[in-house]
């Protein structure tokens, strides 16, 4: 029987399986399924891992996902508050950094899989290993050096510090970022990801200018890559558009899976790919939440016909939020199975 | 000159390159071109070129939005001193996050180029409650209110902008009072804003600015 990672592994080299992969990143869905509220659900790492179980065995999806909120990553920097809301994902509301003055304090912890915040990552980790591993691909979500600032102070004053503001001081939080960075991506493959999903807005021409990306982002991209390896590493702009960038990050670090946006037209982007790699197809879930189940299959039959030929394609959804009903989610999986199966091994 | 002028500003702009702006704008006022000239044929039509981006076929992104914003607003401020006359505001609207949100980024872009515009802004900060946006807007006699979501559920929640609209019904302001709104969600769902009952969205924060001038010149009328 063929396993979602041999479908993954299958897709990633281009050789026959039943169907496409199909990741569904349901993080939000887990309280509901387990009828808990957000605060108690995010509390537990048995809980999220059992509700991630649930949720593949009720969707049939290709992967399950060892993040609980992105805030996290703060949390092993100290961020002290967050905050829950019943309706959407948590979101950090103390910032680590308040003023330049703190960079310098800011503190790396020395040991991720030590740090109290990472407890229940681990044992959210240990359990999705026990029960799947090696079966279905384990994602982690790792926030890029260069994006990381974000969360610590706020994408606004980042920006500001980032564009107008000292460079020495800049570097010095990229440095300590970086750092985060390595040691977070090791603690989590330590504890059985297989995926780190590579999060870079900065990685993307929507978010900065071509000639920012390729003086000051590309250079970080590249020293984070070659700190941690390619080895199951997806790059993703958070939602922006990367088939601008896919061709430069390609030649220079050699990553080979590729996350698009909604917004990058499928075609280009595995033409730009270009067999070098996955390109994975990402359906519009915000539109999602509205869709009828006509608009739905529409939509996944368009988008698979157009990376499907490729012969390295994967289909996948954003970090779907909490307002998708369960029958657009069943409606989205179900066109996915149907349209994504390869007929020939099928029959 | 000012050709010239409208080329390197706009050149600082793209690079993202405030000083590099601000010193183009210095060394301009020293060769004699007034201040207003500098506002009203130079900043403000920089802005107005970001809004044509998409269908000039050159990019324009969220660190050009941001840097734009705040170097339009700096700019601006320090030729207002220098006018000969003295300007009157073109308007005033109250601004915040929907309740929960917390991401101020695009809020701050759309406030600098307003202020860049000469419109007033009343920033009432982020995470604010549906009740908070509608007594600033009465007390400050706004007739606009911008909402700004980044999250799906700051967007589209009971507590968004669908909570200001029901409050400006039952105290029968919606004459008076306008909502617009703005944020991600609105990008990857062109019709949401319909969804929650607003007057008005942008795709950006440039053409933000640009909504709000408009539906203050209809206000006005």
């Amino acid at each position: 029987m063929i396993t979602s990672m041999d479908r993954l592994v299958a897709a990633i080299r281009g050789e026959p399986s039943d169907r496409i992969p199909i990741f569904c990143n349901l993080i939000d869905q887990g309280a509901i399924e387990l009828g808990l509220e957000p605060e108690e659900y995010f509390s537990r790492g048995d809980l999220v891992a059992e509700a991630q179980l649930r949720l593949r065995e009720k969707y049939g999806h290709d992967n399950v996902w060892s993040l609980f909120y992105v805030g996290k990553e703060a949390e092993l920097l100290g961020c002290q508050k967050i905050k829950f809301a019943s309706d959407g994902p948590p979101n950090v509301e103390d910032f680590v950094i308040r003023s330049w003055a703190q960079i310098p304090e800011l503190k790396v912890p020395a040991d991720i899989t030590q740090h109290e915040a990472f407890t229940e990552t681990a044992r959210c980790l240990e359990i999705l290993k026990r029960e799947i591993g090696g079966k279905v691909p384990l994602c982690a979500y790792i926030t890029s050096t260069m994006t990381l600032p974000a969360l610590l102070m706020g994408m606004d004053r980042w920006m500001e510090l980032l564009f107008l503001g000292p460079p020495d001081l800049t570097q010095l939080l990229l440095e300590k970022c970086h750092e985060f960075f390595v040691k977070e991506v090791a603690a989590y493959r330590a504890g059985g990801a297989d995926v780190i999903v590579y999060s870079n807005p900065f990685g993307s021409v929507d978010f900065v200018p071509m000639s920012f990306f390729l003086e000051r982002s590309l250079p970080w991209i590249e020293r984070d890559i070659a700190a941690i390896g390619t080895e199951g590493v997806v790059y993703y702009c958070g939602m922006a558009s990367l088939n601008r960038t896919i061709p430069k990050v390609l030649e220079r670090t050699g990553i080979g899976v590729y996350y698009l946006s909604p917004m990058d037209d499928i075609t280009q982007g595995t033409a730009l790919v270009g067999g070098r790699g996955l390109t994975c197809g990402v359906v519009n879930d915000i539109a999602l939440i509205d869709w009828t189940p006509e608009e739905i299959d529409h939509e996944v039959a368009r988008m698979i016909a157009a990376g499907k030929p490729s012969g390295k394609f994967l289909f996948g959804t954003g970090v779907m939020p909490r307002a998708i009903p369960e029958r657009n989610i069943r409606a989205l999986m179900d066109a996915a199975l149907r349209h994504g199966r390869h007929e020939a091994l099928t029959a | 000159m000012l050709n010239e002028l409208i080329t390197k500003y706009n050149e600082a702009l793209i690079d993202t390159d405030r000083e590099r702006a601000l010193n183009v704008v210095r060394a301009a006022l020293d060769d004699g071109i007034s201040p207003e000239a500098i506002v009203f044929e130079v900043v403000l039509p920089a802005m107005d070129r970001m809004i044509m981006s998409v269908s000039e076929g050159f990019e324009a992104n969220v660190a050009q939005h941001f840097i734009t914003a705040q170097i339009s607003n700096a700019v601006t401020n320090e030729m207002l001193e220098r006018f000969t006359a003295p300007t009157e505001t073109r308007g005033r609207i109250v601004i915040g996050n929907s309740q929960g949100d917390l991401h101020a980024l695009g809020k701050r872009i759309v406030i600098g180029c307003l202020r860049a515009r000469m419109i007033e802004v009343i920033d009432l900060g982020t995470n604010v409650p549906p009740e908070k946006f509608v007594s600033a807007a009465v007390k400050h006699d706004a007739p606009i209110i911008a909402i700004s979501s980044m999250m799906v559920h700051t967007a589209r929640g009971p507590n968004g902008a669908l909570k200001v609209r029901e409050l400006l019904h039952a105290h029968g302001l919606e004459d008076r009072i306008k909502i617009i709104v703005g944020g991600a969600p609105y990008r990857f769902d062109h019709t949401l804003w319909q969804t929650v009952k607003a007057d008005g969205w942008a795709e950006n924060a440039v053409a933000a600015a640009r909504l709000v001038e408009d539906m203050l010149s209809e206000v006005a009328r």
